[in-house]
């Protein structure tokens, strides 16, 4: 008898996301984790075969929709195909084998009753060898994804070299049951609720910002016959993404670790000032902003180790005005940040649906265009054996965005930090992302250099 | 199990210390490696466990484990 589950929430967003599309492309996740070492790909098969049954979420099936759409989840209990090893070894170089799993990263899981994570063994240019994964995003996070991947090399170390075995995980289906009882608690759910609906009682409808400026509004109130419109239109036919990446030196990136611990503030407080100032900045000093930002909800030694999805995104809302200094700001935003914390428990769709009642927001409209996450773990596979050995560990965007723009900010090995930008080309440009880049960065050092300077001189001094 | 043990066996899943361990002196953030997230979603989590509801402006003074103890008694 197969047990069958209602989708998380975070599932929810991904699986809406899929179905307002229409193509689970927008789900995908593919990362490449490779070794400059040889590698004995017998034991790596083994080992990915281990692995997945280590890790529950890997086997992870949805049914077929309902008349509604929605579907729900069961896990099979072995999964017993075979794990396929490709030669890129001969090809040009490592840019060019990346250039051919960007377009593996592209391809879709069609279908109901199927696996939705695929392994593949991988022999690569310049004496790298490793694999390739992709899965379903419904099926794990980034954060999921990269303690799994360093799981798998920990088992092959612990065969291969005898070092010390992986420790345990929790049970995927152990944790999705606690988080399915959860999510069901009333009491909870109603605090949650009053705690959304409370920030729109006192706020009122949100205002759309774009980093395009005001004209972006301006055009969808012309096209909905409502010059009072607070939400913009979201592109939902071309979705193809390009990326952008800027390293910040790991100087500067110090500096805005150390005045983060210096004033008690965390870094995705810090980012989320600097991006809602630039928003601010090109839409005439807009002091009500609103950015989705990721929250990784994982705590406990179970939610860390259990796979799953567990990332889900609410929106920060704040209406800070310009006299306001930077610190001042900043601790305004970490205000709001801690208490959506305590409540992200919460389906989000559900912010979107009371949103959608009170103020009959238009379909396929939006109240936000930016999206944040900040990841502070490294991609780095952590490994006694593997820690001298080069390593290659690359993520591929799924290709589709749903987001404008979705900037995911990292730390990287050398002490700096990677700035992603994902854009939507259709809308959007490099140059669009050069000067983004450009004014948040001197934002940020302008306001962590004169904490007690007001955002309005700095929206004018940058 | 009595209501100390219960408290510290919850803070002992977000952090890498034993609940045996686990002082009253030993600060949420500094000693005990919780992030905003996980002080939040563990006062949560105390919320459900002893059916109490916590003031957030209250809650956000909390820096110690004696101090979240505390609280905890207020609630008795």
């Amino acid at each position: 008898m197969r047990d069958y589950y209602p989708l998380t929430a975070a599932q929810k967003m991904h699986h809406n996301w899929i179905r307002d599309y229409g193509t689970q492309q927008v789900s995908g996740v593919s990362v490449v984790a490779s070794v400059q070492a040889e590698l004995d790909f017998g034991l790596l098969k083994k080992c990915i075969q281990m692995e997945t049954e280590r890790s529950g979420c890997t086997r992870v099936h949805f049914t077929k929709p309902d008349q509604d759409g929605n579907v729900k989840q069961y896990i099979v209990k072995q999964d017993t195909r075979d794990i396929e090893l490709k030669d890129l070894s001969k090809m040009e170089n490592l840019a060019k084998a990346d250039e051919l799993m960007q377009q593996w990263a592209y391809e879709t899981f069609d279908g109901d009753n199927i696996p939705m994570c695929e392994f593949t063994m991988l022999k690569l240019p310049e004496g790298y060898n490793g694999f390739f994964v992709h899965m379903d995003h419904r099926l794990i996070d980034s954060c999921g994804l990269v303690i799994m991947i360093g799981d798998l090399f920990q088992l092959y170390t612990y065969y291969r070299y005898g070092t010390a075995h992986p420790q345990e995980l929790a049970d995927f289906e152990t944790v999705l049951k606690k988080d399915l009882a959860k999510a069901g608690n009333e009491k909870r759910f109603a605090k949650d609720k009053k705690f959304w609906e409370d920030q729109l009682d006192a706020l009122g409808e949100p205002l759309y910002s774009d980093i395009q400026g005001p004209s972006v509004l301006e055009i969808a109130r012309k096209r909905h016959g409502n010059p009072k419109l607070r939400s913009a239109d979201i592109e939902m036919d071309n979705l193809f993404v390009a990326v952008k990446d800027y390293h910040l030196e790991p100087g500067p990136t110090q500096n805005l670790i150390d005045f983060c611990m210096n004033h008690q503030l965390s870094m995705t407080n810090l980012l989320l000032l600097g991006i809602r100032t630039y928003l601010s900045k090109v839409n005439n000093g807009q002091e009500d902003i609103t950015i989705q930002n990721f929250i990784s909800r994982r705590s406990t030694h179970e939610e860390w180790t259990s796979g799953g999805s567990r990332t889900i995104m609410f929106p920060c809302r704040t209406v800070i005005s310009s006299e306001t200094d930077f610190l001042s700001a900043a601790y305004e935003i970490q205000n709001i940040q801690n208490r959506i914390y305590m409540h992200s428990n919460y389906d989000p769709e559900l912010i979107m649906e009371e949103l959608r009642k009170r103020y009959h927001t238009p379909e396929h409209t939006s109240y936000e265009s930016f999206y944040l996450t900040y990841q502070p773990m490294p991609v780095k596979v952590e490994n006694e054996m593997l820690g001298v050995v080069r390593q290659h560990a690359k993520w591929f965007a799924n290709g589709a965005a749903t987001k404008k723009i979705y900037l995911t900010v990292s730390h990287t090995e050398d002490g700096g930090m990677n700035f992603s930008y994902h854009y939507q080309t259709a809308h959007l440009e490099e140059h669009d992302m050069e000067l983004l880049y450009y004014y948040m960065m001197r934002i940020l050092f302008k306001g962590i250099a004169e904490p007690d300077m007001s955002l309005g001189e700095i929206m004018e001094q940058v | 199990m009595n209501q100390e043990m219960k408290f510290k066996n919850i803070v002992a899943q977000y952090s890498n210390v034993a609940p045996e361990e686990i002082t009253n002196n030993m600060r949420f953030r500094e000693d005990l490696g919780f992030s905003s997230l996980d002080f939040m979603s563990f006062l949560g989590e105390l919320e459900d466990t002893f059916d109490i509801e916590l003031e957030e402006s209250e809650v956000m003074k909390i820096v110690t484990i004696g101090e979240a103890l505390e609280l905890l008694d207020n609630f008795q």
